[in-house]
């Protein structure tokens, strides 16, 4: 086992989450009539953001140097990750300074452009050779499918009476989508080469991976029984979320692992 | 081909006595924990043989780095003279991407410094015409270094099973295989 990674769990799922919500406001934008506070959104945008990136210092052991991870745009994903946690960061302060009873378009379309940016560069970061179960689109997918699951989760709180059901197919497709993914993968890793297999294994033997498919089987079920989002159900998400992604980081095998052994 | 430096594992003449490994950290000093270059026992899988065979692995001085390519503050070069990648610690920021990243588990974390190191070929010794400390120590001649481009090809082999095959990232380190012991049956 890995190490849990902490700190980049909470900053990956909260800055995903950040990302969700700004993306199902801007879907909701364009859709007809506005959600219900803007500007507290965004400050739950910019909080979100800001607390993820907060976290992701913990990660290094010279924090004061963050600065300077974005000197390797060229060839480093995680340079590129950096610019672009940084200027949704930026867009989201813009956005609560900026909005009062309406949502400005452009920001909300600005913001969630830059931050699937942001989903796509963190997804590529981690999908290094050194994980070949991982070595794939995998990463960006469980990353996109965080956002839009914990995006219309937290989204329902801002959205109007008559968006709640789009707030809500989203919610339902999302988990379900997700539900089927994370319950088929372990599954697809057991035929694969040997650290592949043995990340399959890994994964079915985890409490990480099973609380987290758990929290989603219970998201949809509820959302289900009530035909609606209720307050509380996003928070239980969000912690399933981070049982999941504290699995991503501790239950993949690394091809160090096995070396000297058959591939 | 550019010249590139490269550890020339001949499995054959290792004994597993771990004495490059050892040299290695008399030279460097790194914490505890902190391992530069490691000695493999080949699974039984790959070699079914009482008798037991070895790999002594460190960085690979890889083509391709994908330490290099992910580092986001430019910590690791590649020398353009030898093709050694060395790694600066003064830059590094201890994020730990060229850790996760490299398959080959080169790049260590040293939790005193609070950031990332790795083997970087003794350059400073190869630039005053020594030879790395590992390769200096074996005592059977198992670890030697070879340039690439003037390499005769050989009965050497990249990708030994037990070896990760990672093309695009393209490897230096190459390995001649165990002979197959002789079995005498009575
Ligand atoms: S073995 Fe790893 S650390 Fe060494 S050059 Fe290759 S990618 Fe970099
Ligand atoms: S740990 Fe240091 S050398 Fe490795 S990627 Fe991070 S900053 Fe670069």
């Amino acid at each position: 086992m890995q190490s849990m990674e902490f700190p980049l769990v909470l900053f990956t799922v909260l800055s995903q989450a950040a990302v969700g919500l700004a993306l199902m406001g801007a879907v909701r934008v364009s859709s007809g009539p506005q959600g219900r506070s803007p500007r507290r959104e965004w400050i739950m945008v910019a909080g979100l953001i800001g607390l993820g990136l907060l976290a992701s210092l913990f990660h290094l052991g010279h924090p004061t140097g963050a600065p300077r991870a974005l000197v390797h745009l060229s060839t480093a994903w995680l340079s590129r990750e950096v610019l672009l946690a940084g200027t949704f960061a930026v867009l989201a302060v813009l956005a609560v300074l900026v909005s009062k009873t309406e949502v400005n378009p452009v920001l909300a379309w600005a913001g969630s452009l830059v931050g699937l940016g942001l989903i796509l560069s963190a997804g590529m970061t981690y999908a290094p050779p050194a994980f070949p179960a991982v070595n794939n689109a995998l990463p960006a997918t469980f990353f996109l499918l965080s956002a839009v699951t914990l995006g219309a989760g937290f989204g329902s709180w801002f959205a109007s009476e008559s968006r709640q059901p789009l707030m809500g197919g989203i919610f339902g497709a999302g988990l379900l989508v997700a539900l089927v993914l994370y319950l088929v993968v372990p599954c697809v890793w057991l035929s694969g080469g040997a650290v592949m297999r043995m990340t399959g294994q890994t994964w079915l033997g985890s409490g990480f991976y099973w609380v987290h498919v758990a929290v989603l089987a219970a998201c949809l079920l509820v959302f289900r029984l009530t035909k609606g989002i209720p307050v509380w159900l996003p928070v239980l998400l969000l912690l399933g979320e981070l049982a999941g992604r504290a699995g991503f980081f501790a239950d993949t095998i690394h091809t160090a692992a096995n070396l000297g052994g058959l591939y | 081909m550019k010249k590139q430096y490269a550890f020339l594992v001949d499995s054959e003449l290792c004994i597993g006595c771990f004495t490059c490994a050892m040299a290695c950290r008399n030279y460097y000093h790194p914490p505890e924990g902190v391992i530069w270059r490691q000695v493999y026992p080949l699974d039984e899988e790959i070699y079914p043989h009482r008798e037991r065979a070895f790999y002594s692995l460190a960085c690979n001085h890889c083509e391709n780095p994908t330490c290099l390519n992910v580092c986001p503050v430019e910590a690791y070069t590649k020398r353009e003279e030898d093709g050694v990648v060395v790694h600066h610690q003064e830059k590094c920021i201890g994020c730990g991407n060229c850790i996760r990243s490299c398959p080959y588990g080169a790049p260590k974390y040293n939790p005193v410094e609070k950031r990332a190191e790795k083997c970087s070929f003794c350059h400073e010794r190869l630039d005053a015409g020594l030879k790395p400390a590992c390769i200096q120590s074996c005592p059977t001649g198992a670890l030697s270094m070879v340039d690439l481009a003037e390499l005769e090809p050989g009965n050497q082999v990249q990708y030994p099973a037990g070896f990760p095959k990672m093309e695009d990232v393209n490897p230096s380190t190459r390995f001649i295989l165990p002979k197959l012991p002789r079995l005498v049956r009575r």
